[in-house]
């Protein structure tokens, strides 16, 4: 298995979900949403604010109650929410450590909560931070905060870890470091970590398999090797800028020395002579299939 | 258990100043007052008409009463801040969003929600009807030590004292643990209401209570509601304080106040049956049942996690 798939369970499947749906009032938070996550990967869970990243992780946590069938590490969430916490890392927003307390104390309360939690791994984590084991937490900064969630977080012998936002309103250098302690700490190869984000740009290295929400709808599971093969970006002069445009691409945007069109497919070979193929970057995807729902289609 | 008991620290760790603000004041001022010229004072020969009724009383009796003095105060102090802090308990970990970080962890809330109730309603009392006791004790040494030496202190009957504080506190930690599930009720409802109305909780209750006493009474062939808040009221200082057993007592003179700690281990013992017979009454496990629904909505306010 190479990526994201909508097959049915494996051994090497971690979440298996199948037309999710939750819903707050008449807006649909979820809406009949499917995909699977197989072991090793690096997911990225992108969409906009509201798009529906945090109900999708609280329900694979458990934390709120989903419609359809999901299935994390062969636990039902909402009913097995403690036994599969034992072995979920879970980061559910940035700075929401306790404020009254430090590093050494939520090592020591970890230590007796979670049976899977090594404080020593936590302690020799945080020393490659610049937080002390006795400052408080209200006062670190928002980078600090995340740095010893994740510090701790990764002192847990999980086999998924699920990341909401954990870099929301941290600076470049915050962000960098987070990802590469992430990186660094947690992936092996054989450990999964399914991250939401809307900051697209930054994690697009770090990730092997993307899933793309909008307004409730999952508009694009796939593996990152999958996106060349599948879309297809041809930049282009403006005088032919028409004759594009009539071949129906997702996005059409501005590129460095021209114009450029996103295609989900190749685009007709008449077209294709019209222009050169560039890389399509994740950022034009994002943009392409989020931005205009009536083009938008569940894959 | 070693989660339970790592929720019950957590209380601690998150509450410890508060809690030693209020359960060391009493001792603190005490033992200051005790090394100090002209402040607290225990007369040996309590025989000198010249003086108050009080100061007249032997070493024993003044001692005694200054382990209850303090013990009270410590316990007041105690039980007036856990009045004041039990509706915010409710939310505050929904106040500083740290809930989400107590809920990513693989700990039942129901757990989470017991191990808070049970620090604060009835650890934090506990400890300071323990803590109140000692400083009473460590009062007492000091003044005497201080204004007789350390031979005079040593001539008290120390034994009888330690055997009847101790008796008393075994009487007051099952007072307190009846008084606690009496009160139960009222105090886990409130801080329900707490939880899902915010700042409308407490005058959510405090008007339910109000209307059910002045209106809905007067319109039930039997009134139910002022009843039922007189008797759990009643009854939870029934518990903690009044000992029955203590009537029998004369308490006139010196020889009186000695022959009284020397039966009060065997009087609070006979105390306790007529005590856990007010348990069996259909009005307590309403209480429990009242208790109950408070504890739940608590739990589905936490697994709501907002």
């Amino acid at each position: 298995m190479n990526g994201l798939t909508m097959d049915g369970p494996t051994m090497n499947t971690l979440i298996q979900a199948t037309g999710l749906g939750l819903r707050y009032g008449q807006k649909h938070a979820l809406d009949d949403v499917s995909f699977s996550v197989p072991k090793g990967r690096v997911v990225g869970l992108l969409g906009h604010n509201g798009a529906g990243k945090t109900s999708l992780m609280k329900a694979l946590v458990g934390q709120v109650a989903v419609s359809g069938q999901l299935s994390v590490l062969g636990f039902e969430p909402r009913q097995q929410r403690v036994p599969l916490l034992q072995q979920v890392a879970y980061i559910p927003d940035v700075a929401i450590l306790p404020r009254w307390a430090t590093p050494a104390q939520l090592i020591t309360l970890m230590s007796g909560l979670h049976p899977r939690f090594s404080a020593d791994r936590a302690r020799a984590l945080l020393r490659r931070t610049s937080v002390g084991l006795d400052d408080k937490v209200k006062t670190l900064s928002k980078g600090m905060v995340v740095q010893v969630h994740l510090a701790l977080v990764a002192a847990i012998d999980a086999q998924l870890m699920i990341l909401d936002e954990p870099t929301l309103g941290l600076d470049v250098l915050s962000r960098k470091a987070f990802y590469e302690m992430l990186l660094d700490e947690w992936c092996d190869g054989e450990r999964s970590v399914l991250v939401s984000t809307h900051q697209v740009e930054e994690i697009e290295t770090l990730l092997s398999d993307v899933l793309m929400l909008n307004e409730g709808k999952l508009v694009l599971s796939i593996s990152l090797a999958d996106i060349d093969q599948r879309f297809v970006a041809l930049g282009h002069d403006p005088a032919v800028a028409d004759a594009v445009a009539a071949a129906h691409p997702l996005l059409r945007y501005r590129v460095q020395g021209g114009s450029a069109a996103l295609f989900d497919g190749p685009p007709p070979a008449d077209v294709l002579a019209l222009g050169r193929p560039l890389r399509p970057s994740l950022v034009d995807l994002f943009v392409a299939l989020t931005r205009q729902p009536d083009i938008n289609r569940t894959v | 258990m070693t989660q339970f008991l790592t929720l019950l620290r957590r209380e601690w760790m998150q509450h410890r100043i508060g809690w030693l603000l209020v359960m060391l004041t009493p001792t603190v001022l005490l033992l200051l007052l005790s090394v100090v010229d002209g402040g607290l004072q225990i007369k040996l020969n309590g025989d000198d008409l010249q003086l108050p009724p009080l100061r007249q009383a032997t070493a024993l009796m003044q001692i005694s009463l200054l382990v209850l003095a303090v013990t009270g105060c410590t316990l007041g102090l105690a039980l007036l801040a856990m009045g004041f802090q039990l509706p915010g308990l409710a939310q505050r970990d929904q106040q500083d969003r740290s809930v989400e970080f107590w809920n990513s962890l693989p700990v039942g809330h129901a757990k989470s929600v017991a191990a808070m109730l049970i620090a604060q309603i009835l650890l934090l009392p506990w400890l300071a009807i323990v803590v109140g006791m000692v400083g009473g004790l460590l009062a007492a040494t000091l003044t005497i030590v201080a204004s007789h030496g350390p031979l005079a202190w040593a001539a008290q009957p120390w034994g009888l004292l330690l055997a009847a504080t101790a008796a008393l506190l075994l009487r007051l930690t099952l007072g307190l643990l009846l008084a606690a599930a009496w009160l139960s009720p009222l105090l886990l409802l409130t801080m329900a209401a707490a939880a899902w109305l915010r700042r409308w909780g407490v005058p959510v209750v405090v008007a339910a209570s109000l209307a059910g006493t002045l209106v809905l009474d007067k319109y039930l062939p039997t009134p139910l509601v002022g009843p039922w808040l007189q008797q759990v009221s009643a009854e939870a200082l029934q518990a903690l304080l009044h000992i029955d057993a203590m009537r029998t007592l004369q308490l006139h003179n010196s020889a009186d106040w000695l022959a009284a700690l020397q039966a009060l281990p065997m009087l609070l013992l006979h105390d306790l049956a007529p005590l856990l017979a007010r348990a069996v009454t259909p009005g307590f496990v309403l209480a429990l049942a009242g208790a109950a629904l408070g504890f739940l909505l608590l739990v589905l306010r936490r697994q709501q996690g907002a």
